[in-house]
């Protein structure tokens, strides 16, 4: 974008100079309009907040912390997404990780332990996908289709039979402190998950800043070849940002399973969806390339109140309607906003 | 079909006895039928004539699903949204079928004849056909974000015109005759019929005409078949059209078999057929595949889901078998043809 900007010089017009404007900038005059729209909005037959005020205290914590799981994850999958590849079994690597942290923490696994051990989970997870798409050439949608599949069924079979999730009952007991880390404000009344979110898109953003990983990463979604051949290893750049995913989705199954106190085994299912949409939404090119991961975040939020908001609006039978509008509306405008460097 | 591709496919003969395709076809055939007799040992009771049947009459919708799937990935592009319209196409029919004076909102239609109201569904099908084709075709959105977010339009409109359930009353009386006509004085239905009437019409298309030549050719070189003068964006709107087309008629057939429009009917079928097209040996990057393959496919894919619940398995299996079928096929295909190619 910046040496857009330089090549065009300075004779450019006052459209173009609004065109790079409102393509740096776009996400967050979506983000403010969004804000204005549902906090002002006073609709008679519809009251669009309880208490009719979008900015109330409570509201606003409320959204940040139902938000916490995509939230985390939206940072380490733009940059996958950035570098060209797709991980489509996010959501059940995050129902897995839900599934495996709830079940140790019942069978009285402490905290950090039992946080700890999902985290590798995630890791592993993540490294199965790299491994299936670099080291055995799978095509990325089918490899992380089929590990969509794989991390799904083994988290239903974690479960018993006739249980929907890990939950008390059956002479064990889920701990009172379960649900702390998803629910419980630490500092400005936020909890500890959307805390970690925060944290992972701050380091996401130095990766991508920073880092060579970062470079990397754009350079395989640019030309793969060139990357290649100005010797960087794109393997291990890939490789490295799948595990990255892996550990997010863990992190987001921790932050949900701890948020609804239960492992369920269908709490991610969707959550890929989520993802691509709050990525496209931020503007990451989908052929690769271009993106930053803190529009991702701000498209989070977007998504995030306008569900809520929407909750409030129409009956939740709209929902899957509506965010499949989105994602086409999303994708669209993407391609016309890109398009734009042509 | 030009001489240079009739000398070409003459010279690939001469080469191998068989094409790449036919190998595959026959390698997914043989592992049909060895998984049959495998499952033959270990389940009781699966050895029997009514249990092949059963293995394609109760899979008549994944795999008439799978048609116009394996055509959109010969030439490399996804659908996805088939699950979607399943949905969407049933809950129309119905809803446009219901007598205009119901009780309750849920009983309350537009009163068309059913005939008139299954025509109106297939529109809407098709109608999400058509905005596949235009975000894929010409606002070149990659098809899998594209099928992905019409799927979830579709199923949506289903979830609003049903309100989240299902409508199933105030229906006219020959609303279910489609579905549920049987034939020849069997127990097949109608559906069945159709399906592999629609494998006959597909594998001769596929095969025989111009159509499904430049299909492949599409797939596997999309550069070259535009520079040799063929309108590819055409072609594929032609088979999202297709695809969408096939995926309206097996949602109406669904509802009118259990004269209900359920919003959430076909869930994961996508999902299916795209997983019994690769198992059937379709390359997802186009150009390479056969409807033959897909079918075959999804008996592979009916053994081993209806083996395993013989042996007791929870349903839960389901979905970590599919994954390790699919991992299976696509690992064993891509050894066996590099094996074939470099001896």
């Amino acid at each position: 974008m910046t040496h857009a900007t330089a090549q065009t010089g300075v004779e450019r017009g006052f459209g173009q100079r609004l065109k790079t404007f409102l393509k740096d900038y776009y996400i967050y005059l979506v983000l403010i309009a969004v804000v204005v729209v549902l906090s002002t909005a006073n609709l008679d037959k519809f009251p669009l907040f309880e208490r009719g005020n979008f900015l109330s205290e409570r509201n606003i914590i409320n959204i940040l912390r139902i938000s916490a799981p995509i939230l985390t994850l939206a940072g380490a999958f733009t940059l996958l997404m950035i570098s060209g590849y797709i991980d489509l079994s996010v959501g059940s690597a995050m129902s897995l990780s839900a599934v495996v942290y709830a079940m140790l923490v019942i069978n009285g696994v402490p905290f950090v332990p039992a946080f700890a051990a999902t985290v590798v989970v995630g890791v592993i997870l993540g490294a199965i996908n790299g491994f299936l798409v670099i080291r055995l050439k799978i095509t990325p949608v089918i490899a992380t289709l089929i590990t969509l599949s794989l991390y799904k069924g083994i988290a239903l079979l974690l479960v018993e039979d006739g249980v929907s999730a890990i939950k008390s009952g059956g002479g064990l007991k889920m701990p009172g402190w379960f649900n702390d880390y998803g629910r419980d404000g630490v500092l400005l009344g936020l909890p500890w998950a959307f805390w970690v979110a925060v944290l992972v898109t701050l380091a996401m953003i130095v990766v991508q800043d920073r880092m060579k990983l970062g470079k990397y990463a754009a350079a395989t979604g640019g030309n793969p070849t060139a990357a290649e051949l100005s010797g960087i290893n794109t393997k291990r750049t890939v490789i490295t940002l799948y595990i990255l995913v892996g550990i997010c989705a863990a992190l987001a199954g921790i932050a949900r399973s701890s948020f609804m106190s239960l492992g369920d085994p269908l709490s991610g299912d969707g959550m890929e969806l989520t993802a691509i949409l709050v990525v496209l939404l931020g503007g990451t090119a989908f052929s690769g390339g271009e993106g930053r991961v803190l529009k991702s975040f701000i498209g989070a939020l977007i998504i995030m109140s306008l569900t809520v908001g929407m909750l409030t609006l129409v009956p939740a039978y709209f929902q899957t309607l509506v965010v499949g509008a989105a994602l086409l509306l999303a994708a669209a405008s993407n391609h016309l906003v890109s398009r734009k460097d042509d | 079909m030009t001489d240079q591709a009739i000398a070409g496919r003459r010279l690939q003969a001469r080469d191998n006895k068989l094409s790449d395709e036919m190998f595959i076809t026959a390698l997914v055939a043989g592992a049909a039928i060895v998984l049959f007799l495998l499952a033959s040992m270990l389940v009781p009771n699966f050895f029997q004539f009514q249990n092949v049947v059963n293995l394609v009459t109760n899979n008549w919708s994944v795999i008439a699903l799978g048609v116009g799937v394996t055509f959109l990935l010969v030439s490399g592009n996804f659908d996805l949204s088939v699950g979607g319209i399943v949905a969407l196409s049933g809950v129309m029919a119905v809803w446009f079928a219901q007598a205009s004076d119901g009780t309750n909102p849920l009983s309350t239609g537009w009163g068309l004849p059913a005939w008139l109201a299954m025509m109106g569904a297939l529109l809407c099908a098709v109608m999400i056909g058509a905005l596949n084709a235009l975000f894929v075709v010409v606002l070149r959105v990659p098809s899998i974000i594209v099928t992905l977010g019409t799927m979830m339009l579709a199923r949506g409109i289903a979830q609003v015109v049903t309100q989240g359930s299902q409508r199933n009353t105030n229906l006219p009386s020959d609303f279910g005759a489609l579905g549920n006509m049987t034939m020849f004085g069997t127990s097949i239905k109608l559906p069945v019929v159709l399906m592999a009437a629609l494998i006959l019409i597909a594998v001769f298309v596929e095969r025989k005409t111009v159509f499904g030549r430049l299909t492949y050719l599409i797939g596997a070189n999309p550069v070259a078949s535009r520079l040799s003068g063929v309108d590819n964006a055409r072609h594929v709107v032609n088979l999202y059209l297709f695809s969408s087309l096939v995926a309206g008629g097996v949602g109406i057939l669904l509802a009118s078999e259990f004269k209900s429009g359920f919003s959430n009917r076909g869930t994961l079928m996508e999902f299916d057929a795209l997983v019994i097209s690769l198992l059937g040996g379709v390359a997802i990057a186009g150009g390479f595949g056969s409807v033959i393959g897909m079918f075959f496919g999804a008996i592979v894919l009916a053994t081993v889901t209806s083996a395993a619940t013989g042996l007791v398995l929870s349903p839960d299996w389901q979905f970590t078998l599919k994954a390790i079928a699919v991992f299976i096929a696509i690992m064993a295909q891509t050894w066996a043809l590099a094996r074939r190619h470099s001896s």
